[in-house]
């Protein structure tokens, strides 16, 4: 799995923008998170896709576009994972290392799940 | 002031000289406006139409376009202008007016949502729903179409920002937008496999034509010996009159051309972003070269050629850094002594005399009668294709034409874009009858606003090039490729609208029809009835290699390409 961060403007039409490049290349973004960041009035876009070569064809694109700001790839010792969980025994909320949240989350068998990539 | 005020001080403080658009129900704040303007406009008869002259005008001004369309249908209309100048790279401003922001998003009347629509198929775009934003959304524009790699950038403005109140603090603020970064960190790689290359081939695409790099092209070529190829959309930025430009390349290119690019040993490619109709199969493209990929834009190199070395800058800038970093050029002038032999061998032998009427004539008789300051625009299919490859574009001739998207319906429109651009110049729209039905409306804005264009039609009664690929590759079952029994007679509709028409038969007739026409001080049409048999060949078949080529009547004998 490669991970994606980017820095774009806080403002609405971004996100049709930018996925709208991974849309064009048929790639298939398999978790996204986006957020406010450290800097006002802009936003943190963190995005997963499987493919590596896909992600280095892309990337040029991404960083083309006027509302980026900025557009890498996280080093894999970064990536994270997190995960909420719905059973009857309530919720569970998980975070860690990908391999952590992957095997608790296998291994529990939760009635649903969201289970995302974050790095920074 | 008012936002309707505003931006028209916004535009003349742009230096536009002219726009082109349709008002309608929330552009009319504006439009108020630009009755007190200097600024030209001109109203063409349907938005796509105000795109494409925006756009024809751009590419002799190198300056912006400004086009203009109504919310709803006048921007779904200007979608397909704004979508041809961003496949072709070319810079325009195009605004829509918006229903006001208190409605949008409730199917107001005439709404659609143009933002999202024009989004894919421009550069960059605005939606401005603040009166605030509205001055420097509209500087942004223009910087952000002519920086770094041209393209149309769309604003749309709903109409009460147009009525909303700007402050002077607000037109004061200044706006940058960043600079692509150059990246010529392979230079030296690049300049070593130029000196070692005994077979250089030098390719250059459109950016070449916006970097007006010609010239600097031509000192490198005769400093590494090597012939030099242009793509369809760099026809006309190298002298085609010079015997080591070997003309455009590609599907329906000059087979010199594509043998040249075919067995060079090392291929520097120059603000091209190598189309599928320049490739052919892309698997097999540059298998055997070395491929030196000189793009102002980083997302082009390595996007479809995977290059040994790639340069960011603009053409200009770097053409002339491989000039000054050239030294120790191993000297062998084999490779140019073939190309320049095969060059002078390359030449149709066509009866160009035969009746019925053929079209490659008439290119033929353009290319020989146009003065040297001529701009030729072309419409798009066998036309397009004819006119690329007889039409000899040297000295101060421009060609223009829609490469990327392939638009029916560019060439009428552009050529009065052009003729606005450079109203000293004759210009020629190279045409189909299918692509002139397209916008044949457009005689009207030619005529009210006293545009003087040729409009040289190829009238075969078909869609050519569809008939073709129907020929060749569906076993001759024609479907809808031919308009029936009666076309229009071309030269009473161009006379209803009061411009000169004249029709044309016999190959006789042809040279002083053109020299009758380019004198006109109308708008003039010749209605050339050409030969509906006559394919464009030869053709390398899409997606396949020259191996493939259908060869026609080409009597190239310099081996497969």
């Amino acid at each position: 799995m490669e991970v994606m961060m980017l820095l774009v403007y806080d403002q609405p039409g971004v996100m049709q923008r930018v996925m709208g490049e991974f849309n064009r290349k048929r790639i298939n973004v398999e978790t996204i998170v986006v957020g406010k960041c450290e800097i006002p009035d802009r936003a943190r876009i963190v995005l997963s896709i499987t493919d590596r070569e896909k992600a280095m064809n892309v990337l040029e694109h991404i960083r083309a576009l006027q509302e980026v700001i900025e557009c890498d790839l996280v080093d894999q010792s970064r990536h994270e994972a997190y995960a909420l969980l719905s059973s009857k025994e309530g919720l569970c909320r998980l975070t860690g290392s990908v391999q952590e949240v992957e095997a608790i989350v296998s291994k529990s068998q939760p009635e649903k799940y969201i289970q995302a990539m974050n790095a920074i | 002031m008012k936002g309707a005020r505003a931006a028209v001080e916004l535009l003349e403080k742009q230096n536009v000289e002219v726009m082109f658009g349709i008002p309608g129900g929330v552009l009319l704040p504006f439009y108020d406006e630009l009755v007190q303007s200097d600024i030209r406009h001109i109203l063409p008869r349907h938005e796509q139409c105000a795109g494409h002259m925006a756009d024809g005008y751009a590419r002799v001004s190198k300056k912006p376009g400004v086009c203009v369309a109504t919310s709803g249908p006048g921007a779904t209309n200007l979608v397909t202008g704004v979508a041809t100048a961003f496949m072709d790279s070319s810079p325009m401003v195009a605004i829509t007016g918006q229903v006001a922001t208190h409605v949008l998003g409730n199917d107001a009347f005439q709404e659609a949502d143009s933002f999202s629509l024009m989004m894919p198929v421009s550069k960059h775009n605005f939606r401005v729903v603040d009166p605030k934003l509205f001055p420097e959304t509209m500087k942004k524009a223009f910087l952000i179409a002519t920086t770094g790699r041209y393209g149309p950038v769309h604003v749309d403005i709903p109409v009460d920002i147009f009525q909303a109140e700007i402050t002077d603090e607000q037109m004061a603020k200044e706006v940058r937008v960043p600079k692509p970064k150059r990246n010529l960190e392979g230079l030296l790689d690049a300049i070593k496999l130029l000196e070692t290359a005994e077979r250089p081939t030098i390719m250059v695409g459109g950016g070449v034509i916006w970097s007006r790099a010609g010239t600097e092209i031509m000192r490198l070529a005769e400093m590494v010996m090597a012939p030099v190829v242009t793509t369809l959309m760099a026809k006309g930025s190298v002298p085609e009159n010079h015997p080591l430009v070997l003309g455009v390349c590609g599907m329906h290119g000059r087979q010199v051309a594509n043998y040249a690019l075919n067995n060079c040993d090392v291929l520097l490619a120059i603000g091209t972003r190598f189309s599928d109709r320049v490739t052919g199969k892309l698997s097999e493209f540059g298998a055997k070269t070395k491929v030196v990929h000189v793009d102002i834009d980083s997302s082009e190199i390595g996007k479809n050629v995977k290059g040994r070395v790639g340069l960011v800058g603009d053409a200009w800038t770097v053409v002339n850094a491989l000039i000054a970093g050239l030294q120790k050029r191993k000297k062998s002038p084999t490779w140019k002594q073939r190309i320049i032999e095969l060059n002078k061998e390359c030449s149709c032998d066509y009866n160009l005399k035969l009746e019925p009427l053929k079209p490659q004539k008439v290119i033929y008789e353009l290319s020989k009668n146009l003065p040297d300051d001529a701009i030729v625009t072309t419409e798009v299919g066998q036309n397009q294709m004819w006119a690329a490859h007889f039409y000899k574009c040297y000295g101060k001739r421009m060609f223009i034409t829609s490469g990327g998207l392939g638009t029916m319906g560019f060439g009428f429109p552009a050529a009065l874009g052009a003729k606005i651009a450079r109203p000293k110049s004759v210009v020629v729209d190279i045409a189909g009858d299918g692509s002139l039905q397209m916008v044949s409306q457009e005689f009207a804005t030619a005529v009210e606003n006293d545009i003087p264009v040729v409009v040289a039609l190829l009238n075969n009664g078909w869609l050519g090039m569809v008939k073709q690929w129907q020929k060749l590759f569906y076993g001759s079952r024609y479907k809808a490729s031919q308009f029936t029994v009666p076309t229009p007679d071309f030269v009473k509709l161009a006379e209803a609208y009061g411009a000169e028409a004249i029709r044309v038969e016999r190959p006789s007739e042809v040279a002083e029809a053109i020299q009758r026409a380019t004198k006109s001080e109308m708008p003039f049409l010749i209605d050339f009835v050409v030969d509906p048999e006559e394919d464009v060949l030869p053709m390398t078949p899409p997606g396949k290699t020259s191996v493939d080529c259908i060869m026609g009547r080409c009597p190239w004998k310099g081996g497969v390409c």
